[in-house]
């Protein structure tokens, strides 16, 4: 789904079976003639890792329906094959603690990705892409009355239109997120953000890839070290860890002493949220032979935490791992006076002088002053990423994502000031920003690409690309990248902060 | 991933034919490896299923009708004989079919269909559509030869076929073209089928049969030696060197390597072509054919020999391109042909 939509052609042209090939005996309709060809790459690369005699053997037991329908042909085989065999990659390395197989149905579902869109729904799409952009435009000129009528009608041609994927389902959630700007919150969903998070993690590729390629990183700044610290900035389920943690203990030579200063909100309750991931990752890393060191720091804010209570120590490694955090820093009032949240919380990692920060941010610019600007960047990018959740069949896990998506939507639209929290900037900006900073880029590797494109193979549908860009990797959906994955180091300075 | 297989990269090949074209020949690709088995036996029984196949048609379509006829009881040699309407008709009678041409000058296409010696057949919908498209370019008679295939009929098989078919159709006298009452003979193969076309072209050198010239599509040609085409192209563009090894193991005579002369005319164990009366060639190449180094030294082996060859290079051409007319090479190509059996002045 675009957001620019191209006027279709007559119906009958769609349905048009290729001529020169129904010459030599062959149905395939011209305009799916792409998606047979990728399907097509895709069987001869099942193929070519697959043995001679094997392949022979499965032509000869499998059942083949009519060949002359190429695409259907490709099809039957490529899930026939599937089911047959096993993927033959060595994924010891990355085994997860909680996780299972269940990741396979994300490999061969039926995806036939031609969507038959009628004339009517396409002139409701592009009603709504209009409309959606006029009421952003009116909030903006303060007209909070034509915003609220524009609202209702949407709302209206909704009901006409098919919400559960598309263009309906994404302009949906923006309809309700303008309207919570203008007439406040009303039903609340009470599901705690932590969970969703691991929903989200789940659904889509992009927190594996983020957790992967920064490991990837860590692990290699951690080389020849025999004490290393971990600080996570947001350790939620502390979904990260495992796979380091296992990572190290495979480690020639030997696992260093790992400890893990994982940050988070203090829980509710009698809970101890922290605490209790902590346990789990020190019983994982037991069981592999890793000694292991736990500490939660509880804090709202990333800003409210001090480098005191991180308790790094000078005989360690330090990786600091920050995954979509510091947009959040970036909504603090600006006074001449103080350095900014950014500046401050940049400054104290660098006092720490880490073998390498991870930073993994959206790749989107909704940092933007202007709202019809923050409005029109979220549109895109966040079409781009229900695109991308289209192709995720498993539920809850789905449903959750998207919760956990609308809460970002809800944030970057709705919220002003230092209640706007989702300041996505683009890997351009940080790298500016990092930069100007006293931080300096490490290049991820071509080894970090080629294992970030195959966890992709194996774990996701077709539609996602890793890129590199600069030393960095993005993972994107289609031509969109929509994640971007960097590391840096702080350029050693004369001055050094104590703490 | 397994070793000795060579990366696919489908985006040389996607760049340079039209997509239709890049989907029907990788179908091809795809369906030949799940045939061929690496002891060498061919799963023909699928090959046939998943061959799309047309009858003949005696009802003209486009001007063009067609029959089956048997050339040989004994190996069941069976020919589909491709004709133009002559004048308005839109209907033929049964008595139509082998009713003698009334052009002063007709050419007879022998066609010999590609597979590599083991795929394919005259009826096989590719080919069918390509000899009635050489009936309405050449306004020629077209007769396609359904010789037997390896590896089930190994060498000398197909030549013989070949062979069996020209002498049957120098015989017609309702081929006979008015101005001389003689069969005006030319042979046309790709792939294989351009191998045997050559093949069949020495046999006819000891006997009465004339062959006025001899056009080769691709032709499948090939010796012991890793060319530089072969290593430069080995994957690129559908085909590896690995399964044309598969097919010359298949068609040759066990225990024979590539330098035996039905596979390497003009190698080291190769018939010497001086001084005899050998028919003119066509000889087309594709530049992203794997064999093309094969291809350029044969036309050039004729050409040392003093033989007439003309050699069409066609640098972006891969194999198949004249399967679908949508590209510029089958245009070229088609008139080059059409202008080398119109040639005919004797």
């Amino acid at each position: 789904m675009e957001i620019e939509i191209d006027s279709v052609s007559s119906p009958s042209k769609v349905k048009e079976i290729d001529g020169l090939l129904a010459d030599v005996g062959y149905k395939v309709k011209s305009s799916e003639l792409h998606q047979v060809a990728q399907n097509i790459e895709r069987l001869e690369n099942v193929i070519v890792n697959s043995s001679s005699s094997d392949i022979s053997q499965f032509a000869s037991d499998t059942i083949h329906y009519d060949p002359s329908d190429i695409g259907n042909w490709v099809d039957n085989l490529l899930s026939e094959f599937d089911h047959t065999n096993s993927l033959p990659y060595d994924f010891s390395q990355l085994s997860d603690l909680a996780q299972d197989q269940h990741q396979h149905h994300h490999h061969h579902h039926q995806n036939h990705q031609l969507k038959v869109v009628t004339t009517v729904e396409e002139d409701s799409a592009i009603k709504l892409i209009h409309m959606l952009m006029t009421c952003a435009d009116s909030l903006q000129r303060g007209n909070i009355q034509l915003a609220g009528s524009l609202i209702e009608g949407m709302q209206g041609l909704l009901t006409n239109m098919n919400t559960n994927s598309g263009i309906g389902k994404v302009a949906g959630y923006f309809i309700d997120a303008l309207n919570r700007r203008i007439f406040g919150q009303n039903n609340i969903i009470h599901i705690e953000n932590d969970v969703l998070y691991h929903h989200y993690y789940e659904a889509c590729p992009y927190l594996k890839f983020a957790h992967f390629t920064a490991n990837q990183a860590i692990l290699e700044a951690f080389n020849g070290h025999d004490c290393v610290h971990v600080i996570d900035f947001n350790l939620m389920h502390g979904l990260q860890w495992p796979a380091l943690i296992q990572a190290l203990a495979l480690r020639p030579g030997g696992p260093p002493f790992l400890r893990l200063t994982g940050i988070g909100p203090p829980s509710h309750d009698d809970r101890d949220n922290l605490r209790e991931i902590g346990l789990r990752l020190a019983e994982l890393a037991r069981s592999v032979n890793v000694r292991f060191a736990f500490r939660g720091v509880a804090a709202w804010r990333l800003e409210d935490v001090k480098p005191w209570m991180l308790q790094v120590s000078s005989k360690e490694a330090v990786a600091v791992n920050s995954i979509m955090q510091l947009h959040r820093l970036l909504g603090s009032e600006p006074d001449p006076n103080n350095p900014s949240a950014i500046e401050t919380v940049l400054g104290w990692i660098r006092s720490l002088n880490p073998k390498i920060m991870t930073v993994v941010e959206q790749e989107a610019n909704h940092n933007e002053d202007g709202f019809m600007d923050r409005f029109t960047e979220a549109l895109h990018y966040y079409s781009t990423v229900f695109d991308s959740l289209e192709a995720c069949p498993v539920e809850p896990d789905k449903a959750m994502a998207e919760i956990y998506l609308q809460r970002e939507i809800c944030n970057v639209v709705c919220c002003e000031g230092p209640a706007r929290v989702e300041r996505h900037e683009p890997l351009i900006k940080w790298r500016e920003r990092l930069g100007k900073t006293g931080f300096r880029p490490l290049h991820l590797g071509s080894n970090a690409f080629k294992q970030a494109s195959m966890l992709l193979t194996l774990f996701s549908a077709e539609g996602y690309c890793v890129e590199e860009n600069q030393g960095s990797l993005t993972l994107g959906w289609h031509s969109r990248p929509l994640i971007a994955a960097s590391a840096w180091q702080a350029v050693p300075e004369t001055l050094r902060f104590d703490h | 991933m397994a070793g000795s297989n060579q990366p696919l990269n489908p985006n040389d090949s996607k760049m340079v034919v039209p997509l239709n074209m890049w989907v029907l020949i990788s179908n091809f690709k795809l369906a030949y490896n799940l045939l061929r088995r690496p002891d060498g036996t061919f799963n023909r029984d699928l090959a046939e299923f998943l061959d799309r196949k047309v009858p003949a048609n005696a009802n003209p379509v486009d001007g063009v009708f067609s029959f089956d006829v048997i050339v040989d009881r004994e190996t069941n040699l069976l020919t589909r004989i491709y004709r133009p309407v002559e004048g308005d008709e839109n209907h033929v009678n049964i008595v139509d079919l082998e009713k003698p041409v009334t052009a002063e000058v007709l050419p007879v296409l022998v066609f010999f269909h590609g597979g590599s010696f083991a795929h394919s057949s005259a009826n096989s919908a590719i080919y069918d559509t390509l000899c009635r498209r050489l009936v309405g370019i050449c306004n020629a008679v077209v007769v396609s030869v359904n010789y037997r295939r390896a590896p089930e009929n190994r060498y000398p098989c197909a030549y013989e076929d070949g062979w069996k078919a020209l002498k049957w159709v120098s015989t017609r006298t309702w081929l006979q073209s008015k101005k001389d009452n003689k069969v005006h003979i030319y042979m046309v193969g790709d792939s294989s089928g351009g191998n045997i076309v050559h093949h069949v072209a020495l046999k006819a050198l000891d006997s009465e049969i004339q062959v006025l010239g001899n056009i080769l599509l691709n032709p499948l040609f090939g010796g012991e030696e890793r060319t530089e085409s072969e290593k430069r192209l080995d994957g690129r563009y559908f085909v590896r060197v690995k399964d044309r090894d598969w097919y010359w193991r298949a068609f040759l005579p066990e225990g024979e390597d590539r330098d035996h002369h039905a596979c390497n005319p003009f190698g080291p164990k190769g018939r010497s072509l001086e001084g005899v009366t050998f028919p003119k060639s066509l000889v087309v190449v594709a530049g992203l054919d794997l064999v093309q180094d094969w291809q350029l030294g044969y036309a050039k082996g004729l050409e040392k020999a003093g033989q007439n060859v003309k050699l069409l290079f066609l640098e972006q051409a891969t194999i198949g391109f004249y399967l679908l007319p949508n590209n510029e090479h089958f245009s070229l190509v088609m008139d080059e042909i059409k202008q080398f059996v119109n040639f005919d002045c004797s």
